[in-house]
Formats: C-alpha cells, structure tokens, sequence
C-alpha cells in the first residue's frame, strides 16, 4: 500500500475519532486536530514505517477518547465557573420584576400555603421529632401501675415502696426517682404578695437522672433528701425571671406555703420537665424541692407518685420493659398477694405526645398534600408564563440560543419565585406559629418550644425554591422545545394545544383530587368538632365564673377553721351585686383531677358476686351544697346536698352510671356505700345525678360519687359563681371579698366555665381551624385552574366556536360544551381522589369523635361543595362564549 | 467586574499544566501551528509529548482565557505547503509565562539553596 493512500486512510480514522468531541469544540478545532495528527502521521511513517503508525492510531484512539470525555464534561465545569448563574439571576430577576402581579400572585399564594405548612411542621417537628433537652432522652421512661387485674385503670400512679424497688433493681436500670406535684403558695420574701405556683418534690437524683445542670447554683446533693432533709429548692429559669433574675437570689430565702427554703440553683432557660401523669395532662413546674419522706416506708397501696427511670446506654425498650416487669413481680407478691399488678414502662417522649400524636399526624400529611397542591399551582402558573413567551422562545432558539440555556432560565425563574414564596412563608409561619401556640391547648406538650427557628425557616425557603424548581421542570422542557416552525405549525392549527393541553388538564385533575381529599378530612374534621361543640358536658357552663382558693395546711392548720372560711367565702360572694348563685367543689368537670377510690354497694340487686366487677374504680369528689343547682346540673332521682347537714348522717350523691350498675331497675336513693379506710364511715345515697363530665364532652368518664366537701376533709375549693353581670367584671369584686375573709388568701386559676370547655376542645378547634383553611385553600387553588383552562379553552376554540354558532348551534349549547369539558376534569378528580379519601379516613379514625370517617353526610356536602365551586369556576369563563358573534370573530381570522 | 476575574484567574493558573507551559514556551519566541508546537516539546528532550487532543483542549481553553490568539491561516513550510492554523503569544500569555518562570527559578535556588543541583547547573 502506498504511504498516500495509508496518509488517506489515516486521515479517515482521525476524522472518525474526532467526532469524540463536542460539537462545538470540533467547529474550532477538529479540522486543526486532524491536520496536526496527518502531520504525526506523516512523520511517523517517514521515521517507523506501518508499524509506528499503527502505533500512532492506537494513540490517537486513546488520545481521542480520553480527551473527547473530559471536553464533554466541560460545559458543566464552564457553567459553573464562569458565573453565568449571576447573569441568569439578574436576569431573571429583571424579567420577573416586569410581571409584578405574577409576582405577587405567586408569591401570596406560596407565602401564605407554605406558610400554614410551615406552621404544622414546625409544631410536628417541635413536639414530635426533636428529642426532649435532657441526656439521652430517649433511654428515659416513665413508669406506671396496671390495675387491670382489680379494676379499668390502665395507667397508676407509683406508691413509694415501687420507685423504692425502681432504684434497688439495678441491671439495666440504673436510676429512678419518684415525683410528687403540689401546688403551692410562693413568696420571694416574707410578707411578699403569695401568688400559687407549681411544684415538683422529688428524689434528690431528677437533675442527674435528666442529665441537667442548673446554670446558677447546683442541683440536689444525695443527702438532701428523705426525713430531715434541709429545706432547699431549685427554681425554673421561668419563675426566677418573674421574680426578678437577681443572680443574688442563691442563698435566699423564699416561703412556699409560708415555710423556709433556700434557694440552691436556677436551672436553665430551656429546661422544661413536665411530670407526666396518670390520667389527664402532663404536669409542668415552676419549682423544684426533694422529698422529706424515705419512700421505701411509704403506704404500699397508695399511688400517687410518677416513677421517672434512666435505662443503661443501649439498653432496648424489651429489655426495659422486661426488668421493670420483674420490679413489678415482686411488688405484686409483696404487696398485693400476687393478684395481679403490673408495672410497665413507657417512653418519655411517647408517653407524653401519645394524645396529640394522631392529631399531629394527621395534620403533618394534610400539610404534605397541602404543599403538593401549592406545586401543581406553581407548575401551572409557570406553563401559563411560558405558553405566554411562547413567541419569545421560539424567536431567541432561531436566532441561536440554545435549548439548555431556555431551561436554565425558567428553571431560575422558578427557583427563584419559589424562594421568595419560602421567604414570605417563613415570616408568616413566625406569627402563624405565635398565633397557633396561643390557640393551642394548655396541655400540649413542649408546647414552649414550639417556634420557627433558624433551621425551620431555612427548610422552609429551601423547600419554597426546590417547588419552586421542580414545578419550572415541565414548563422549562416543554420551552426547551419551542422552536418556529412548530409554533407557526400550532398557530394554525387552531383548537389545538396539544401535549401542553394535555398537561394543564392533568395537573387540574391533580388539583381537584387533592383538594377532595383535603375537603373529605377538612369536612370530617369539622363535623366531629361541631358534635362536640354541641356535646352536652352534663353542665350549664354560661355566665359561669370559677376561681380557686387554695386553704394549705400550714396557714389553716385545723380542717375546721377551713370549713369556716369556705363558708364565710361562700356568703360573702353570694353578696355581690348580681351574683345569683354560688357553689363550691374540690374538682371542677372537665379538669381531670379528682382522686379514685374503689367503691361497692353490698346487698343491691346489681350485685354480681365478682369482687372486682362488684368494686369499680370511680371519681370522688367534694361539693358544698348549692354546687348540684349552680353548675345546672340535671338530679334524676333523690336530691341533691341541701344547706343544713344532718349529724350521724353521711350523704352522698352517685351519677347515673354508679347508680345504674347497682341498681338496674330500682331507686339508688337511700342505699348504704362502706366508705374510708376499711370502709367504717357509710354514707347514705341521697340523689342520682346525670355525670358533669370530668375528661371529655362527649362521652361519659368513670363513674362518680360527690360527697359532701365538709364531711371528706377538702381544703382547697374552687368556687363556681353563676352571675348576670358580665364574668369579667366580677373578677375584681371577688378578689376584695375573699380578701376581706382573710387576707392571707390568694386566688389561682380564675376563669369562665366557658374558658373550660374551651379549653376541653382547643386540640379539636386547632385541627379544625387549620385542616378547613387548608382545605379551602386546595379548593380555591383548583378552583383557580379550572377557571384558567376553560377560559384558556373558550380564548382558543374562539374560531371553532364561532364556526358552530355560525352554522346553526345556539350559545347554551355552546356552554354546555365548554362546561363539559371542565366537568370531565371535575369528575376524573374525584374519581382518582376516591381511594384517597379512603386512605385519609383510616388515618383520621384516632381523631374523630362522633362521626365516621366515611360519614356519608358530609361526604355528600363535600361532593356538592366541590361541584359547585368548580361548576361556577368553569361557568364564569364559560360565558364568554355568549359574547361571541361569528360573524365578526369569522370576520377577524 | 470581568477584569478582576480574569486578573486574578491568571494569578490562579500557576503553576501552569506542563502543556500550557511548553505551548507559551513556543509561541514566545514566533507564531505556531500545532504540530509546529509539538515539534518544539520533542526537540526540548521531554520524554511524554502530549496527545494532540491534549494540546488542542489546551490551546482551546488558553484562547479562551486571552493567554494566546489565533494568527492567520496559512500555508506551513513543513507540510507540504498546506494550510495550518497558527498561533501566536499575548501580552496576558507572556506575563504568566514570566511568572511560571519565576516559580521555577524560585524553586531552583531553593534546589540549589539544598544542594540538589551543583552551581550552574541545568
């Protein structure tokens, strides 16, 4: 073979391996780069012969392959490096800053939906997800009694002797404590204003079993607990700032119920330890003193403390659960003849967010399909856009900009609308949340730290500019591919819209099946909060104001001069101008406090010769005569406690539950109930009443037995005081008169029977409030796309429409075409979103009182809600057909 | 804005790849055309020569920077009289040439300083 046709050749194979590069490096260089490998080739046939350039082929392959890669790689790096992201962000900017009402639009809508999301994250996050401030929490538990065996108590307090055992266990166990709460009186100085506050007694371990430290002073030494311990109290950081946050207060003294303590330490800002109880909600504290008892010789059979445990490092919650099951064998047999108790142990974080969880939960997913909503809005706003620059693209590709450069720049438009939506939601999610925590229930745990941070607010904007992005994904395709001729193609074309149509009308559908299934849990939700509204608690709680006098001990030390003073209490408020009614209680409905006993009635016909069926476990509570009448609650047998007591004579009212179980088809009145310690006091059965319920609206608790205040030793009473006057205004009067009675009393926990109930039903008002706000919002957003694709359609088939009219239909039908269309949409919506609704129902079974998750009632009204507003969104466009007149619009074209 | 960047992207090339060195060491003393350029690297004795693609990417990205600039196409003595590409040096590309030359010397007195090298020597 000649050295010119091997050079031919040659030359062949170099333009071959050329094509390894980018094209627009091959446009510059290619024909340099194979001119300069002929030159190689040439010289190596000339020094090597055949051999060498063989070798030279090899080479330049490898050569090739090597460097066609790394050049292709390039324009990634070049992007990058050479900072067009600056110029496409001032670009952009720029082109958005020239649409101020999309702008705005997009940004209001993102602002104010990401923003609710954002309010529900930052609450699931805050209550759900972060771990509690202490060491280690998650190997922290608490400890309870199982009464199952002997009566419905799930969920009991720990006697002594229990934590007593808790602490000798070992083994996995490596600390516990005992925890007692009292309210008590609390002065800063002697002689300073008393206000009551919250108090936690401990064993002197909790800080150390928390794994927390004071920020001033110190905790609790070892010996500063049991009989003798010296008086010593370690503040919240809560309380210490209200009193002053003098860094001297350590080594003062403050009173709590008018005795010394020392002030030892101030824990930190952060620290919130609530005690969580056995029924009703977590207790939190304002202070903190040790025990002065030696818990190992505590009463075995009287619970009333909450056992806190730490479990070694890296102990499983099995293994937990199994050595504080083998505490509670031995406690059984020593205790309770082997019949049965239990201990079992629960995390202090699922413990304490178990009644809030399913709500949580709930609302956590409706915000995920709240922010799906908000994208396919975002996407469709930005097709819209885009449909709009159609004729932008299409000219600037012809004129030479590439695809990717087209994309580049909607991907950023939308990134960077999506950022500012997250920036609006962050600020508005900061008051949403303020808003929220104010509406929240009491009882919410960690409801202090529920607030946006700055990793809320980032997640928020990243989360705002990644929706953002992603819904600028199909519009920046679909732009990508603009070009003239196939827009020219589409223009005539007319009626047509084609792939882009097709996605429009996808996304509507998207909107629509969301927003039913937000609707669907929106409407349920309401629906049960409305039947609790319309609960019948058992009580009248209007024009009702409560206010609690705490009597302690160490002020009032005899229980006679107690009773003196509520008497005296009682008359002096029923002297108030305008107050028609007074009466007094240890436990006011709906609070959760009263104390249980186990109660039987021998002899009555309800008897069933099993003991523990025969003894059920009831809430006992003190009431003053008069209370029955005030609080309007209904007597259905007998009477309830009258002014005058009679000696030797102990009486009691039951509810109807009590009254029902012994007494099936007979009067209650008059039976004889063993009472006390082994049950030598009887009281006599006097009235029946109908339940003023003590834990939820709706449904009946446990059941109740009042007893007359001044026969069971109650000191501390709330006082119920029905007026004509406006509650408020009493406030004032009643602190003078309670003042004038003694002036050593303070009141604690002033508030409407309203502010109760209220209370009782904030957790059901939240997740209605804020699932109908999303709800309406999803359907205002698809309601939104509707109307913008039929009146997109109405704009588009303007010539065929006119067509029609002009060869004989008339308008109606016209419109009835253009609603079918978005009809179609509607129901393809609904149909998808049917399973949907489904999948939501089994979520909200936990959260729904009274009303079925496939309540077909409000399933109905949702449906016919969901139709209307989508009928009126594509009828509003609908019409303008009507305004068409063929013969100009023909005229026109 | 678009000067500072470049000034200090020319601060950032040193040490400069071997191959843009060798290309700025050619075109310092006249215009070039590639195979020109590696004929240059052969005859300073270095054992690898780059690939063509290698000094193409080179020349390309060089270009791009300001460090050389294409000349006019021209017919080359050395190829049978066909047309090449030539290239030719900038003020940009001899003030990093000098600075590549100044790190070089550094690190030779700092060679000799160590008693690598004897006096005078390459």
């Amino acid at each position: 073979m000649s050295g010119e046709r091997l050079l031919d050749l040659s030359e062949r194979w170099f333009r071959l391996l050329e094509r390894l590069y980018p094209p627009d490096f091959s446009d510059n260089m290619g024909t340099a780069v194979v001119e300069t490998y002929r030159d190689r080739a040439r010289d190596a046939l000339r020094r090597g012969g055949v051999l060498r350039l063989a070798a030279l082929w090899v080479r330049a392959l490898v050569d090739s392959v090597r460097n066609g890669a790394g050049e292709r790689a390039r324009p990634a790096v070049r992007w990058r490096r050479s900072g067009n992201w600056g110029r496409d962000a001032e670009l952009a900017t720029r082109r958005l800053l020239r649409a101020p009402a999309l702008v705005l639009a997009v940004v209001g809508t993102l602002g104010v939906g990401l923003g609710l999301f954002a309010v529900v994250y930052t609450v699931v996050h805050k209550v759900l997800i972060e771990p509690l401030p202490y060491k280690e929490p998650g190997n922290l538990y608490f400890v309870w009694r199982d009464y199952r065996a002997f009566f419905d108590l799930g969920r009991g307090w720990l006697a002594g002797t229990d934590v007593a055992e808790l602490q000798k266990a070992g083994g996995v166990i490596e600390d516990a404590a005992g925890l007692l709460r009292q309210l008590t009186t609390f002065a800063a100085r002697e002689g300073a204003d008393a206000t009551e506050i919250s108090v936690i007694v401990t064993s002197p371990n909790l800080f150390d079993l928390l794994g927390v430290q004071p920020v001033l002073g110190r905790g609790f030494a070892k010996e500063e607990g049991g009989p003798k311990r010296p008086p010593v109290i370690v503040l919240t950081n809560e309380l210490w700032q209200r009193i002053g946050a003098d860094r001297a207060i350590l080594g003062t003294t403050v009173r709590l119920n008018g005795e010394p303590y020392t002030v030892i330490g101030v824990l930190p800002p952060k620290f919130g330890f609530v005690r969580n109880a056995s029924l009703g909600p977590p207790q939190r504290a304002d202070a903190y003193t040790t025990l002065n008892i030696n818990l190992a010789q505590t009463n075995p059979s009287a619970g009333s403390y909450a056992g806190l445990v730490r479990a070694r490092r890296g102990t499983s919650p099995q293994a937990v659960a199994a050595a504080v099951d083998a505490v509670g064998r031995v406690v059984d047999a020593r205790d309770f003849k082997s019949k049965g108790l239990k201990l079992y142990p629960a995390g202090v974080a699922q413990d304490l967010v178990a009644g809030v969880r399913p709500a949580l939960v709930v609302l956590g997913f409706a915000g995920i399909l709240l922010v799906l909503v908000l994208m396919v809005n975002l996407a469709s706003v930005l097709m819209a856009r885009a449909a709009q620059r159609e004729h932008e693209f299409a000219v600037s590709r012809a004129l030479g900009a590439n695809g990717s450069a087209v994309v580049r720049a909607t991907l950023f438009e939308g990134g960077l609308l999506g950022l500012a939506g997250g920036a609006a939601a962050a600020l508005a999610a900061v008051w949403g949340t303020r808003a929220l925590v104010a509406l929240a229930p009491l009882d919410l745990p960690r409801r202090e730290a529920v607030v946006v941070d700055w990793p809320i607010a980032a997640i928020v904007i990243g989360l705002g500019g990644l929706l953002g992005v992603l819904a600028a994904i199909t519009p920046a395709t679909w732009a990508a591919r603009a070009n003239l001729s196939s827009l020219l193609a589409s223009s005539a074309v007319r009626g047509g819209g084609g792939g882009r149509g097709r996605l429009r009308r996808a996304m509507v559908v998207a909107q629509v099946t969301l927003s039913l299934v937000l609707l669907t849990t929106g409407g349920l939700v309401v629906r049960s909060f409305d039947r609790l509204l319309r609960a019948d608690p058992g009580f009248t709680p209007d024009g009702l104001l409560t206010v609690r006098v705490p009597m302690p001990a160490q002020f009032i030390p005899k229980v006679e001069e107690a009773y003196a003073l509520q008497q005296r209490i009682e008359q002096s408020l029923q002297a108030i101008a305008g107050v028609t009614a007074v009466g007094a209680t240890s436990t006011l409905p709906l609070t959760a406090a009263a104390s249980q006993n186990g109660v039987t009635i021998p002899g009555a016909p309800g008897i069933t010769g099993n003991p523990d069926r025969d003894t059920p476990l009831v809430d006992v509570m003190g009431i003053r005569a008069g209370y029955v009448e005030v609080m309007g609650m209904r007597v259905i047998e007998g009477r309830a406690f009258e002014p005058v007591r009679r000696d030797g004579l102990r009486e009691v009212v039951i509810d109807r539950n009590l009254a029902r179980q012994f007494f099936p088809s007979s009067e209650a009145v008059g039976a004889k109930i063993p009472f006390g310690n082994d049950g030598k006091n009887v009281l006599t059965v006097v009235g029946v009443v109908d339940q003023a319920r003590l834990y939820d609206v709706h449904q009946d608790g446990r059941p109740q037995v009042y007893l007359r205040a001044e026969d069971a030793a109650y000191r501390t009473l709330a006082f119920v005081v029905r007026s004509r006057r406006d509650p408020q205004s009493l406030v004032s009067d009643i602190r003078s008169v309670v003042r004038q009675v003694d002036p050593r009393l303070a009141l604690a926990d002033v508030r409407t029977m309203d502010e109760v109930v209220d209370n009782a039903v904030r957790r059901q008002r939240i997740s209605a409030v804020l699932l109908s706000g999303f709800a309406v919002g999803a359907l205002l957003l698809a309601a939104m796309g509707l109307f913008g694709i039929v009146s997109g359609s109405v704009t588009r088939r303007r010539h065929e429409l006119a067509l029609r009219l002009a060869v004989g239909a008339d308008h109606g039908r016209l419109v009835r075409l253009v609603l079918g269309e978005g009809a179609a949409l509607v129901i393809a919506g609904v149909l998808i979103g049917l399973p949907g609704i489904y999948i939501a129902g089994g979520l909200l079974r936990g959260v729904l009182v009274g009303v079925s998750p496939l309540d077909p009632l409000t399933l109905a009204s949702v449906a016919l809600g969901l139709g209307l507003v989508t009928m009126v969104a594509c009828y509003l466009p609908a019409r303008r057909v009507l305004r068409i007149d063929p013969a100009q619009s023909l005229r026109q074209e | 804005m678009g000067t500072d960047r470049e000034r200090r992207g020319l601060g950032d090339r040193l040490p400069l790849r071997r191959v843009e060195f060798h290309i700025l060491l050619s075109l310092a003393s006249g215009e070039r055309h590639g195979y020109g350029i590696i004929q240059d690297i052969e005859a300073r004795g270095e054992t690898a020569v780059p690939d063509v693609g290698t000094m193409y990417r080179a020349l390309a990205r060089m270009a791009e920077l300001g460090l050389i600039e294409g000349a006019a196409r021209r017919p080359a003595a050395d190829a049978a009289d066909e047309r090449r590409n030539y290239y030719r040096i900038t003020d940009a590309g001899r003030r990093v040439a000098r600075g590549e030359v100044k790190r070089l010397e550094a690190l030779m007195r700092a060679a000799r300083l160590g008693r690598l090298v004897t006096k005078g020597a390459k």
